[in-house]
């Protein structure tokens, strides 16, 4: 919980009081997953401010990555891609879903934790 | 005397009356600490794992994340309640996902996706697959000198279980004191009351910034409350009410400044009791509801920490007195959430090496000594 002025990043659970405002989108998934360990509850996005170098014009999963990865150095936060992918519809569970199926057909990677690249 | 500077701070003292030392300050904010309380707090002390109603039938199950190790508390066939870690035996896979007492899974056995080791609900190897039983494909080995997996020898690592009436705590340590023995008086007082005929009812999680510690802390005394709990406190005697410290737990007792019907309560006396238990566990028995709460005040890292607030009413369902009780409820963590925070960002700064407390926080005082004595183990 947090009194702060509203930060880049900000996602609740819908079914919960309870929410997280962030600068690191990374905390958003970790949040997400520590949420879903003690309710089962999914957190969703509800605002979310990225700050990228040009607008994402892709869709699917794997090419956001691809679009993405050029404006990072050692992979795309796993958050970043969340909060693309909640613009086009999908919520944190949907988009951690996708990026494990994509990823076991070998088209994303981790280059580190929580961080993806794309072939 | 306040301590500003590390070289001053002290041990906590032993009693509150002319030194009252509270726990140094390092202890909240070094991350080192934090890592030292995975073993010489959590897998040290019985820990509360989750409540058993939620799991009432053989093969439920729920999962519990306590320091770095995840556990599996599951009902058995026999009917009682065991624990093991989340680990296969054969090669240290996690088997089952992450699942929350509040929706619990249901398992005949325990099979681990990696190679199909199954496991019975005593956590006893019962089967492997073919694979472990023919050596086809190494050159070296003969099937029938492949060896036989003893079903004991490979069983899963339980841990230990014990209860008080529906609440469910484990203790990861080898050789643990006896639950009866930490949780002392308050053992036969929660046992006395039927909280087992309660259903839970609802969960509010939430994630606060600051170090657990602070937050127990604040739980344990009241003096804060008349100046940031002012809706409460109207309804509270603060002045006839009780502070009762235990080896291992105390009790915050508070006397209604109006009594109260008394089927509005689950409990017979006229007040309210806080229990908190050594290390991160609470039983609230409310004075105005037919109900009881639990708090579990579970870390996340050294700067932040989940509260898992779970309520339990006569019904699973809540009525809109209840719902109305739950959101005053909520009402008060957030006042505390407000307070704690203003506290961590104040302790963090390291300014101050060591606080000093009052003679009504003498609850908050022996939450320190226990984590002194624990970190000094």
């Amino acid at each position: 919980m947090s009194t702060q002025d509203q930060a880049p990043y900000v996602a609740s659970c819908p079914e919960c009081d309870v929410d997280l405002q962030t600068d690191a989108p990374n905390e958003i998934i970790e949040f997400h997953r520590r949420h879903y360990r003690v309710t089962g509850h999914e957190a969703e996005f509800e605002y979310a401010q990225l700050d990228l170098d040009e607008d994402v014009t892709s869709d699917g999963l794997k090419d956001v990555v691809w679009q993405l990865q050029e404006q990072y150095e050692n992979g795309v936060p796993i958050g970043v891609v969340a909060a693309v992918m909640s613009d086009r519809g999908l919520s944190i569970g949907e988009t951690l879903d996708e990026i494990h199926e994509v990823r076991m057909t070998g088209g994303l990677y981790e280059p580190q934790d929580d961080h993806l690249g794309a072939f | 005397m306040t301590q500003w500077d590390d070289s001053q701070a002290k041990a906590v003292s032993e009693d509150i009356t002319e030194k009252s030392n509270a726990l140094p300050a390092r202890y909240f904010t070094d991350d080192d600490v934090f890592e030292m309380e995975k073993d010489k707090v959590f897998g040290q002390y019985w820990v509360y794992a989750g409540h058993a109603n939620c799991i009432k039938e053989s093969g439920q199950y729920f999962t519990r994340t306590i320091g770095d190790r995840q556990l599996i508390v599951v009902r058995g066939h026999d009917g009682e309640v065991k624990a093991f870690d989340n680990v296969c035996a054969h090669r240290g896979s996690k088997m089952v996902e992450d699942t929350p007492m509040t929706d619990p899974g249901d398992a005949k056995r325990i099979k681990c996706p990696y190679h199909l080791w199954t496991y019975d609900l005593d956590g006893e190897l019962k089967s492997t697959p073919k694979s472990f039983e023919e050596a086809g494909l190494n050159p070296d080995l003969e099937d029938e000198d492949v060896q036989k997996f003893d079903a004991e020898e490979n069983a899963l690592n339980d841990v230990h279980v014990d209860t008080i009436g529906p609440l469910i705590f484990v203790n990861l340590s080898e050789d643990p004191m006896p639950l009866a023995e930490q949780a002392g008086v308050m053992k036969d007082r929660l046992e006395a009351l039927p909280l087992g005929e309660y259903e839970h009812a609802t969960r509010i999680v939430s994630e606060v910034e600051c170090n657990w510690k602070v937050f127990a802390s604040n739980y344990s005394e009241c003096d804060h409350c008349q100046a940031n709990h002012q809706d409460w406190i109207k309804g509270i005697s603060l002045n006839e009410s009780e502070l009762e410290v235990n080896d291992y737990h105390w009790v915050l007792h508070y006397t209604h400044a109006e009594d109260v019907e008394d089927e509005m309560r689950i409990h017979d006396e006229h007040e309210a009791q806080f229990h908190y238990f050594w290390p991160n566990f609470t039983v609230n028995m409310y004075g105005t509801a037919d109900g009881y709460g639990t708090y579990i005040i579970d870390p996340i890292d050294t700067n932040r920490f989940q509260l898992i607030a779970d309520y339990y009413f006569r019904d699973s369902e809540l009525s809109e007195e209840e719902r109305e009780f739950v959101r005053t409820s909520r009402q008060l963590q957030e006042e505390d959430f407000e307070l704690v925070e203003r506290q961590w960002e104040g302790l963090r700064t390291g300014a101050l090496a060591q606080a000093q407390l009052g003679p009504n926080e003498h609850t908050v005082h022996r939450f320190h000594q226990l984590a002194q004595e624990a970190y000094d183990s």
